[in-house]
C-alpha cells in the first residue's frame, strides 16, 4: 500500500514540477521511477510515455478550442513525429539500457544547462489564471503558453504547404522541419520525453511560426507521437498497468495543481533548486550508464 | 480544400474528443489505482500483462487490473481518436489532401502495432 501512495505522491511532484517549470513530464517520471523506485528504464519510458499523453491530450484539448494550435501544420508534422516515434519504439527494445541511460544524462544535462541560461535573462511576465490551460507546461514545451490569445487558425486557398500557415506568417522551409520532427518522435520514443524541446524550436526557428502557436501546436503532436510509440511498448510488454495507474493520476493532479500554482511560486529558487536536482539525476544516470549504479 | 461557406471549425469536437478521452481514461485509471492500493497490493509486484479477452471478466469482477488496462488503452488510443475525427471532419469539408495526411498517420501508428506483434 506505501509503494502504491509513494508511486502516486510521485506522480503529483513530478506533474506540480513539471508544470511549474515549463518542463516535459517525461523528464521527471523516468528519474523517478527508475532510480526512485528502481524499475528497469526501458519499462519506466514506457510508463512515461503514457503520462506524457495524458497531459498532452488534457491541454492539447484546451489549446484547440482557444485556437491557438495550428491544427493542419500539427498534422503534417505529426505524420513524421509518429514515423520517428514507430522507428524509436522498436529501437528502444534492440540497444543496451545503458545506452539509454546514457542518451538520459546527456538530456538533463542539456536541460539543466539552458535553464541556468535562461536564469540569467530577465524574467517574463506571468502567465494569468484564464491564459494558462490546465497541464500546458507539462508536456515538454519551455516557457509555454506566456501570452494573450491567438486569433483563430483560418485555412487559406491553394496547396497543401500554403494552407499550413496562419495570421501573420506563412510556414517555410518544411522539409527540414519535417526531418527534425523524425528526429523528435525518436527522441520521444526511446526516452519516454514529449519531444516539445525539439518541435517548439523547430517550428519557431525553422518555420518560422510564432512561439505561443508553436507551442501549442508542439503540445497537439505530442499526443499522436507518444501514442505510436506507447502502442509498440505495450504490445511488447513495455507497459506495467500497475505501475501506469498510481503515476499518470499523480501526474495528471500534481499538473493541475501546478497549473494553477505556476505564477505564485518563486520561479528563480525554483528552478535554482531544479537545476541542482537536474544535475544530480544526471550524476547518477551516467554512474548507471557506466555500469557503477 | 477550401471547406465551403458552412463549413464548422474542426478544432472545437477534436477538443471534445481530447479531453472526454482524457478525463474518462484517466477516472477509470484512478478507480483501478484505488482498487489496487486499498488491497494492499504494490505497484512494483508486477502487474498482469493486457488480455483483451479477460478485460470483461475483470471488469466485471471489479479487479485492479481490469480498469488500469482499459484507463491505458484508452489514454494511448485517444490522440489516435481525435485523428479519426480529423479524417471525417476534413473529409466532409472537401479537404482531401488533409483527409489523405490523416490517413496516413493512423497508417504509420497501424505500422507500429503491426511491427510491435510481428518483434514482440
Amino acid at each position: 500500500m506505501e509503494v502504491g501512495l509513494l508511486m502516486l505522491a510521485g506522480g503529483i511532484a513530478a506533474g506540480a514540477f513539471g508544470s511549474i517549470l515549463g518542463l516535459g513530464g517525461g523528464l521527471l517520471i523516468v528519474p523517478l521511477l527508475t532510480l526512485g523506485f528502481g524499475l528497469p528504464l526501458r519499462e519506466a519510458v514506457g510508463v512515461s510515455l503514457v503520462c506524457v499523453i495524458v497531459t498532452s491530450s488534457a491541454s492539447a484539448g484546451v489549446y484547440l478550442q482557444r485556437r491557438q494550435a495550428n491544427l493542419r501544420l500539427g498534422m503534417v508534422l505529426e505524420l513524421f513525429t509518429a514515423a520517428g516515434a514507430v522507428v524509436g519504439g522498436a529501437v528502444a527494445f534492440l540497444i543496451d539500457e545503458r545506452l539509454l541511460a546514457a542518451l538520459f544524462a546527456l538530456l538533463l544535462v542539456y536541460v539543466a544547462v539552458t535553464m541556468l541560461q535562461a536564469l540569467r535573462q530577465p524574467a517574463e511576465e506571468p502567465a494569468t489564471d484564464d491564459e494558462t490551460p490546465p497541464h500546458a507546461h507539462l508536456a515538454g514545451e519551455p516557457g509555454a503558453d506566456r501570452g494573450t490569445r491567438q486569433p483563430g487558425i483560418t485555412e487559406q486557398d491553394g496547396g497543401l504547404v500554403a494552407g499550413l500557415g496562419g495570421p501573420g506568417y506563412e510556414v517555410e522551409r518544411l522539409p527540414a522541419a519535417a526531418l527534425g520532427s523524425v528526429g523528435a518522435g525518436i527522441a520521444s520514443a526511446l526516452l519516454g520525453i514529449g519531444g516539445g524541446l525539439i518541435k517548439v524550436p523547430l517550428m519557431h526557428l525553422v518555420l518560422g511560426v510564432p512561439l505561443r502557436v508553436a507551442t501549442a501546436t508542439s503540445n497537439l503532436m505530442i499526443g499522436i507521437t507518444a501514442s505510436a510509440s506507447a502502442l509498440v511498448y505495450l504490445i511488447r510488454g513495455g507497459i506495467d498497468a500497475y505501475v501506469a495507474g498510481p503515476t499518470a493520476v499523480g501526474v495528471f493532479v500534481g499538473a493541475s495543481i501546478g497549473s494553477r500554482l505556476g505564477h505564485r511560486v518563486g520561479q528563480r529558487a525554483l528552478r535554482v533548486l531544479f537545476v541542482l536536482v537536474l544535475v544530480y539525476t544526471a550524476i547518477e544516470m551516467a554512474r548507471r550508464a557506466a555500469g557503477i549504479a | 480544400m477550401t471547406p465551403g461557406p458552412h463549413a464548422t471549425a474542426l478544432e472545437p469536437a477534436l477538443a471534445r474528443v481530447l479531453q472526454a478521452g482524457t478525463y474518462l481514461s484517466i477516472g477509470l485509471v484512478a478507480v483501478g489505482s484505488e482498487l489496487l492500493i486499498s488491497a494492499g497490493g504494490s505497484p512494483l509486484a508486477g502487474g498482469p500483462a493486457l488480455s483483451l479477452s479477460r478485460l470483461p471478466a475483470d471488469l466485471l469482477a471489479l479487479r485492479p487490473e481490469g480498469f488500469l488496462w482499459l484507463g491505458v488503452l484508452g489514454i494511448v488510443l485517444t490522440p489516435a481518436l481525435r485523428v479519426v475525427t480529423a479524417l471525417l471532419g476534413f473529409w466532409r469539408r472537401g479537404e482531401r489532401a488533409m483527409a489523405v495526411v490523416a490517413t496516413l498517420i493512423l497508417a504509420v501508428v497501424a505500422a507500429g502495432v503491426v511491427s510491435g506483434l510481428l518483434t514482440g
